[in-house]
């Protein structure tokens, strides 16, 4: 075989990879025509299949999303999402981790900000779905813990938990997904945003709304603060005399739903 | 090798199938990429299927041949998933997935120069060394022949299997696509490689657009490539064979029945060359 076209490898590489992202025609003069097809032909099946391959990933990832928008609009949408925010990681289970910023971000998409919600709410199922293995406090362990701890002691989320606030009825609509035609999936706007709590305690992921005052005191167990810090953040909803009751009620039902990683004192 | 036998690629779709159909495959073949997650419903079903299946890993991601530097991160996440799964062979493509940081989660072919074979074979050996293992490359499919090219597809994989130690994923419909695409021989391609470095058989199906084929991985396999499997198993007798299915599924048993095809065709081809070919036929 000749060399007269040969160029570095590195060269060769640049400009295959700008040819599939659509920043350079160079390459076209690196590779052969054949007797059947001509070269532009044989590179679009990468530039294509680049653009298709990513597409699909995002399909998997925002089954919702795609409900809302239907294939035109959501294969619109993919592609700019793509040439906004290559994938730089080997492992495509993470390329779509920036679409809902893209969403809010991005004109004419930030003008649907349920659906940035949508895809916040789908990243966010997705993490919790392979995030590490982790055994939930069980109540025994709580239940022994000495009075005197309850002082000092402060709890720990599972890592795979996420809380998230919608200002639309996100979680409920994403349960209709597939019982609609694609684009027909409706989500309602709230009157007020509702607190909502993702969480994974063994291999099924669990989601659901919070009550405003619960949601209050779960931000202030994420954010690590002790047990009396918790009872204070409760206040705003209860008085003195009934937050140390409610602390507590809230409490056992977190470590009975399995949402508690950890606790320390 | 002749124990291992004949395996399917594992997709999620066929979980609970394979759980409730036990001992239809002797192995295998998981994507490294998809257990390369920190926990949860993957990593217990490839513990669940490791109980009982030998399993391969093959990755699509490595990227040998890119001009960017190897991705430890990659490498490290990758040990730990071999020492998890213990598995039969590592593989990936000989290929690149992307330079400048960028990932373009496709094979991307190389240039078959004596600067590449250079370049891949220092790669490869240092990944050998990081993984402790020797690494098992697939031929990919291609669609762009470079004018640079100095060897032939497989020149450039005997030549790499002899200076980085290396092994051979040798997918008989990827041999099939680039012979149609690149008007080569495929027997030629099949004779080129050093028997004793083939490690395993892909196959797979394919679109042939008329101009040009695309490895699709959505069909079953095709006529033509069963007819070329059978010569790969004239020339690398007992080399372990599995069947890819990435798109358009079937039910699993679906699969199972096309692997039955691969085991009568092998079966006839290590009895005698032309009751293969009739078998192919």
């Amino acid at each position: 075989m000749n060399r007269s076209n040969a160029g570095s490898l590195a060269d060769l590489q640049r400009a295959f990879q700008d040819y599939v992202l659509q920043s350079g025609d160079g390459f076209v003069g690196s590779v052969r025509d054949t007797s059947k097809a001509d070269r532009t032909t044989l590179l679009d099946v990468y530039r294509d299949g680049y653009a298709l391959r990513l597409i699909e990933v995002l399909t998997i990832d925002y089954p919702g999303v795609l409900a809302m928008a239907g294939p035109a609009d959501f294969d619109h949408m993919a592609r700019a999402y793509i040439a906004a925010h290559p994938s730089h990681h080997p492992n495509a289970r993470w390329f779509g981790r920036h679409l809902a910023d893209f969403l809010v971000s991005t004109p004419p998409y930030d003008k649907s900000p349920a659906a940035a919600e949508m895809a916040r709410f789908e990243w966010a199922l997705g993490e919790a779905f392979d995030s590490p293995d982790q055994a939930p406090v069980v109540a025994e362990a709580v239940m022994s813990v000495p009075p005197e701890a309850w002082e000092t002691i402060s709890f720990a989320p599972l890592t795979s938990l996420r809380r998230l606030d919608f200002a639309f009825d996100v979680p409920t609509s994403w349960q209709r997904r597939e019982e609609v035609e694609p684009g027909e999936l409706q989500v309602a706007a709230l009157d007020e945003p509702l607190p909502w709590v993702i969480w994974r305690p063994e291999l099924r992921t669990n989601f659901r709304s919070l009550e405003p005052d619960e949601a209050t005191m779960l931000d202030a167990m994420i954010a690590g603060l002790p047990f009396p810090s918790l009872c204070e953040a409760l206040l705003e909803f209860v008085n003195e005399d009934q937050a140390p009751a409610r602390a507590a009620g809230l409490l056992r039902s977190w470590v009975e739903e399995g949402m508690i990683g950890s606790f320390r004192f | 090798m002749n124990d291992i036998g004949f395996g399917l690629g594992l997709r999620h779709d066929h979980y609970e199938e394979i759980v409730a159909a036990p001992g239809k495959v002797s192995w295998f073949e998981a994507l490294s990429e998809n257990y390369m997650v920190a926990g949860g419903m993957p990593l217990h079903w490839l513990d669940t299927f490791r109980r009982d299946y030998p399993i391969a890993l093959h990755g699509v991601s490595m990227s040998i041949g890119s001009i960017d530097p190897l991705d430890q991160t990659y490498l490290g996440d990758l040990k730990r998933l071999i020492d998890r799964v213990e598995p039969l062979w590592v593989s990936d493509h000989l290929c690149f997935t992307g330079l400048r940081g960028i990932n373009m989660h496709d094979l991307l072919p190389l240039p078959y120069t004596e600067e590449a074979l250079d370049h891949v074979a220092e790669r490869v050996m240092r990944v050998q060394d990081r993984l402790g293992r020797r690494l098992v490359l697939e031929n990919v499919s291609s669609y762009v022949t470079y004018a640079a090219s100095e060897l032939t597809e497989w020149e450039f994989i005997a030549a790499l299997c002899q200076r980085a130690d290396c092994e051979v994923l040798l997918d008989v419909n990827n041999v099939f696509v680039s012979a149609f695409n690149h008007e080569f021989d495929a027997l030629a391609f099949l004779r080129g490689i050093p028997r004793e470095r083939v490690r395993q058989f892909h196959l797979a199906g394919h679109t042939n657009n008329g101009s040009h084929i695309i490895d699709t991985h959505d069909n079953p396999i095709v006529r033509g490539v069963w007819e070329l499997y059978a010569e790969a198993v004239r020339l690398f007798p007992g080399v372990p064979t599995m069947i890819e299915r990435d798109a358009n599924i079937p039910p699993y048993a679906e699969l199972l029945a096309e692997l039955d095809v691969a085991r009568d065709i092998a079966a006839r081809a290590t009895e005698s060359g032309p009751e293969a070919r009739q078998a192919a036929e």
